[in-house]
């Protein structure tokens, strides 16, 4: 494992970190040394953003210590991180678009004059002096909202370099840029770690951890799996890390769906925005879909436009053998559709109301007389939901912001079971929502099937994409890169067709392409 | 940071619907007996009834604010379409071709077009409810000054009986305003498209999924809005027995005041009328107290400013607590 000898520029030593009900970092070790590129991998959940977060001060561990060039620190706050050179550069830019990139790259730390205003034109000099070491030929007195991606990411880089930074982080930089520009941007790391600078280098692609990497660690719930040298292994090796561990016996079994089932939804050739490509499937009853994929893949993207909650431009939508080019969250509801989305919070759960009115919410007119609400039969309608889903905790007159995550799941669903007759569109059924209450969500899901619904669920949980669903596509960068079924589902090939930047078939066990 | 569940949580939760109205309730009676401490003329029936009385303005025109904010917007035109009405009232009221039911019926049409206009406008260019009635109130403003510079005409005989009538020493119209309240109270509880006024106001993104029809709940609250203040124009002409173009103008400001007061959250969702209806009485016996006090009037203003930025951290506090 790691050489004992090295002192580590930074280091987390037994790092444990928990939010309510999960247990995001689990005494995770972890250093990178000074002049190294070490690249971070894990699936989604996997615990790699918490852990750059811990390091940068973003959060406080609950357990553990932080080790700075070999003496141990505690971050009050990211900015003392970042005083100390610790830098990260995360997926969404963090820049002043109407700036300039002078501006981007010094905020914070402008040179100034002897009065104390700012000096222009040393700031606008450093900066030609940065962008130059980096190799890049922008104008530092351009505005960042006039530059391509690609060189928006360059400022921030650039902004990195401007003080002295100690330990870069980038969470998956090449999400916003493609080809050249990533080869640029290798080239550009390498010039950093030459000098010195510690980078750790988050990233899905593993192609382009073989390409730029030294070393890579691989996580996993929480855990730090591995640290190995990139040489010392490969590409299957590091996606049987990833993803291999033992099935739990949580997930119900899968009933046999006929070949005559009847198809309930039906997508042809859609377009959702420059989201989603033209991306067909179909839905029978009984039946459970899951849809796989990196985040950013598309997928929320798919089943918004299949919802008609985001707008498509190509395509048709075929729900219950009526067909429509353009679909509205009005007219998916009156064919049968239902959606529970993905963040209950902000799009789903009725904060302020209680669980009777959020349970009733999309059927307000079956509670209804001449435009005024019958409560009793509204309380008691929510009090079956109650006992029906298991909902614990829950009164019909209660909060639901009081709720536990898996039970604010349950009043969403029976929410849109009320209303579904066809498909049920689940995005991330349980996300933050703890072990027990997941195989409880499982359960619903399986009874609502046996009732002859179908179910869309996408899921960044391969094990649970796996354990639940009849038939999986994938997605990959907005188009469904293949469908797997019976013994080709498996983790290993979903995680393939998930990255994999060309899906190639390939001899053996693995014919990839549907 | 999560807070823990404490027991604060569960009576917020539990016991009592809206905290904050229950605070005001409670800050309500100490503001009587410390009333009746200044003076002992202050908590006696007669001075109360006038308290009710004088109250009757704002609560007509916070009512309908009250549901504007609910949905997460505001309504910035109240106090311009307050002296439109008020001068269009005493205008018309006074005239040869009009009489009292001309001015009333010209005030409601023009109230409902205003409303309409708001809700429209908020609805098809997308602009946020504060800029849409901010400048429609100064629309309306311009246009009344073009109309009349100053008192315009004056109200016939018998008029004023709408704001000082009482019936067995009861003031009848400030009673019926808070007859009103229970009414609007009892139909945003129990009507579907009161539930919807807090679903809109909730989360607008679940309220588009769930095919909420925002059109209508917007039109209405604005609607609705400006038919109260219509109204409190009506009456306010009655009261002074003329309506001039700046009689209004303090209103927009002293409407949202009690709504807030009243517990009810500037972002929409939560709270109530008769939270607001409490927050009315709060402010209006402030005010009388302060003239039994012989502090000078424009401290009203002063206390009206101070309560407006308690109320609101205070239901930040709280909502940053149920987050």
């Amino acid at each position: 494992m790691s050489d004992q000898h090295i002192v580590d520029r930074i280091e987390v030593v037994n790092v444990t970190k928990r939010f309510p009900g999960v247990k995001s970092l689990d005494a995770v070790s972890f250093g990178v040394r000074a002049g190294e590129i070490h690249a971070l991998v894990g699936e989604n959940g996997a615990g790699k953003s918490t852990l750059m977060k811990v390091m940068a001060g973003a959060y406080v561990p609950d357990e553990g210590e932080i080790r700075f060039e070999g003496e141990p620190v505690q971050w009050h706050s990211a900015a003392h991180a970042k005083r100390r050179g610790i830098h990260v550069i995360y997926q969404e830019l963090v820049l002043f678009p109407q700036s300039t990139v002078a501006e981007n790259i010094f905020a914070g730390a402008e040179p100034r004059t002897r009065v104390g205003i700012i000096d222009q034109r040393a700031m606008n000099r450093q900066a030609a002096r940065l962008l130059d070491e980096l190799g890049v030929r922008i104008d530092p007195r351009e505005r960042v909202r006039h530059l391509s991606v690609a060189d928006q990411q360059m400022v921030e880089i650039a902004k990195a370099m401007a003080g002295d930074t100690r330990v870069l982080v980038l969470d998956e930089p090449t999400a916003v840029i493609a080809g050249k520009e990533v080869q640029l941007l290798f080239e550009r790391l390498r010039v950093l770690r030459a000098k010195g600078v510690a980078i750790i280098y988050i990233s899905h692609r593993l192609e382009e951890i073989f390409a730029l990497c030294d070393r890579v660690t691989v996580m996993k719930d929480g855990r730090r799996i591995a640290t190995q040298a990139v040489s010392a292994t490969t590409r299957e090796g590091l996606v049987r890390m990833m993803v291999g561990r033992e099935m739990q016996e949580i997930y119900p079994p899968k009933p046999a769906i006929p070949d005559d089932a009847a198809v309930l939804l039906g997508v042809d050739k859609l377009n959702v925005g420059n989201r989603v490509f033209d991306a067909s499937l179909t839905v029978r009853a009984g039946e459970i879909v899951g849809i796989a994929g990196m985040v950013g893949s598309g997928r929320t993207e798919l089943a918004s436009g299949i919802f008609g909650a985001m707008r498509t431009s190509h395509g048709t939508i075929e729900v219950a053998g009526v067909r429509r080019t353009r679909m509205t969250p009005a007219a998916a509801m009156r064919l049968g559709l239902g959606f529970v989305t993905e963040d209950r919070k902000s799009q789903g759960l009725l904060m302020y109301l209680n669980v009777a009115q959020n349970v009733s919410a999309t059927t307000l007119d079956r509670f209804s007389r001449f435009g005024l609400l019958r409560s009793r039969a509204e309380r008691e309608a929510a009090a079956a939901s109650i006992r029906e889903y298991g909902i614990a905790g829950a009164r019909p007159a209660g909060s639901v912001a009081t709720l536990s995550g898996g039970n604010q799941q349950k009043v969403l669903i029976s929410r849109w079971v009320r209303v579904c007759r066809s498909v049920l569109i689940l995005d991330e059924p349980t996300r933050g929502v703890d072990v027990g209450a997941k195989a409880e969500i499982y359960r619903v899901m399986r009874q609502l099937t046996e009732r002859g619904l179908g179910i869309l669920m996408i899921s960044s949980e391969l094990q649970e994409v796996i354990g639940m669903s009849d038939r999986v596509l994938v997605m990959r960068e907005g188009r469904i890169s293949g469908e797997l079924t019976g013994r080709r589902l498996t983790e290993h090939d979903i995680m393939r067709l998930a990255t994999a930047s060309h899906v190639q078939p390939e001899g053996g066990g693995h014919a990839l392409v549907n | 940071m999560l807070s823990s569940t404490s027991s604060s949580d569960l009576i917020r939760h539990h016991v009592v619907p809206n905290g904050a109205a229950c605070v005001v309730g409670a800050l309500l009676v100490v503001l009587l007996i410390a009333g009746a401490c200044v003076s002992d003329r202050f908590a006696t029936l007669p001075n109360l009834l006038n308290v009710h009385q004088q109250a009757t303005g704002l609560a007509l025109v916070a009512l309908g604010q009250t549901l504007a904010i609910l949905t997460g917007g505001i309504d910035l035109s109240v106090g311009s379409l307050i002296s439109v009405a008020a001068t269009l009232t005493s205008g018309l009221a006074d005239n040869a071709y009009g009489g009292w039911s001309t001015a009333i019926a010209a005030v409601l049409v023009l109230s409902v077009a205003v409303g309409l206009l708001n809700g429209v406008l908020i609805l098809w260019l997308r602009v946020h409810p504060l800029i849409v009635t901010l400048g429609m109130g100064a629309l309306l403003q311009g246009a009344i000054l073009y109309y009349s510079t100053g008192p315009a005409g004056s109200v016939p005989d018998g008029f004023d009986a709408l704001a000082y009538g009482r019936y067995a020493g009861i003031p009848v119209t400030a009673t019926v305003v808070v007859a009103l309240y229970f009414a609007v109270s009892f139909f945003m509880r129990r009507a579907r498209l009161g539930r919807y006024v807090y679903m809109v106001g909730d989360d607008e993104q679940a309220a588009t999924l769930t095919a909420i029809p925002r059109a209508r709940v917007i039109l209405f609250v604005y609607v609705f809005s400006a038919l109260c203040a219509g109204l409190t124009g009506v009456y306010l002409a009655a009261q002074f027995g003329s309506g001039q173009p700046y009689l209004g103008v303090n209103y927009t400001l002293a409407s949202i005041t009690p709504v807030v007061v009243g517990g009810t959250v500037l972002t929409g969702g939560r709270g109530g009328v008769i939270g607001t209806l409490i927050g009315v009485y709060l402010l209006s016996l402030l005010n009388n107290l302060i003239n039994f006090a012989g502090i000078p009037s424009h401290y009203q203003l002063v206390v009206q400013g101070a309560a407006i930025i308690v109320a609101v951290s205070v239901n930040m506090q709280q909502k940053r607590r149920a987050a």
